[in-house]
């Protein structure tokens, strides 16, 4: 039994192999191999502080992290609430205009989830993660 | 008299093994499909773990989806059916071993195990859904070795 399910095994490892390799072939542009985030979608405090009025920031941390402090004019939108969240926010968007997410630091997931919703579901363009999150912008503010 | 009494139930026995196979079968195929058609977001699932580095997690997000289709496919044929289910006992054990050490850690993730179906999903039906599906997979461990043994 363990000789024959331990050949089995490795057959299944070996064969698996064959489809992801293909997957990872096919899908070689859409998936950021070197960060969670590509490049292309992180944008800098400094950098989203200069588009000024031309961009919407968005606070993806909890209810009770926003409440506390935020960055000024930043809008609340989170995963917890985002179905009362989102059509408070969408009004505040306009064509043309850019969409800045943050969440706590560098390693929080929510800004990249929260960018990934707004793309896929509500068809934003122009929407970034801001790198470092609200540490960076205090550290900024200073 | 018991002679076929015995027999009838040991057939019966066996319809609701191979049940057992084909559901477990099904639920990993099924998993590691929606998986397989969205790998970034399962990479996503993977790195909410903060257990891996990026550079580990987008391969294995490519990888076991795969891995998942087989050894459910293994079962549902019974074909190679050994491997699988020691593979999709070990993959359960693995998983249910990060959730809980990612609960104990204060990370208030979605596994994403089955796409949006699990998007909100509690803790406590995420792990009770994985106890009982690692629970079925060691009752048809133990009975394939029970059988080899006899």
């Amino acid at each position: 039994m363990k000789f024959r399910a331990v050949r089995e095994g490795l057959l299944l490892v070996a064969l698996a192999c064959l489809p992801a390799v293909g997957e990872g072939v096919y899908f070689r542009d859409k998936i950021s191999w070197q960060s969670p985030i590509p490049a292309s979608e992180l944008v800098t405090v400094d950098q989203a502080r200069s588009w000024g009025d031309g961009a919407i920031w968005v606070d993806a941390r909890p209810d009770e992290e926003f409440a506390r402090e935020h960055v000024p004019g930043a809008v609340s939108l989170n995963e917890d609430h985002w179905n009362e969240l989102l059509p408070q926010f969408l009004p505040n968007w306009s064509p043309g205009k850019k969409v800045v997410v943050y969440c706590s630091a560098e390693s929080c997931n929510a800004a990249r989830d929260v960018a990934k919703r707004l793309r896929d579901e509500a068809q934003l363009t122009d929407v970034f993660v801001l790198q470092g999150g609200w540490e960076e912008w205090l550290k900024k503010k200073k | 008299m018991f002679g076929v009494r015995c027999s009838a139930f040991s057939a019966a026995m066996k319809i609701v093994w191979r049940i057992v196979d084909l559901i477990l079968g099904g639920i990993f195929v099924y998993a590691g499909v929606i998986k397989a058609l969205d790998p970034v977001q399962f990479a996503n699932d993977i790195d909410n773990y903060k257990m891996l580095s990026w550079f580990v997690t987008v391969r294995l997000a490519l990888y076991l989806p795969w891995l998942e289709i087989f050894c459910g496919l293994a079962l549902v044929f019974r074909f190679l059916y050994r491997g699988g289910l020691s593979i999709l006992t070990a993959l359960l054990a693995v998983f249910i071993g990060a959730t809980v050490a990612a609960k104990l850690r204060g990370l208030d993730l979605t596994c994403g195990c089955f796409g949006h179906a699990s998007k909100n999903w509690n803790f406590s039906t995420h792990l009770v859904l994985d106890l009982l599906i690692l629970l079925a997979a060691l009752v048809l461990f133990s009975r394939v070795w029970r059988t080899e043994k006899s």
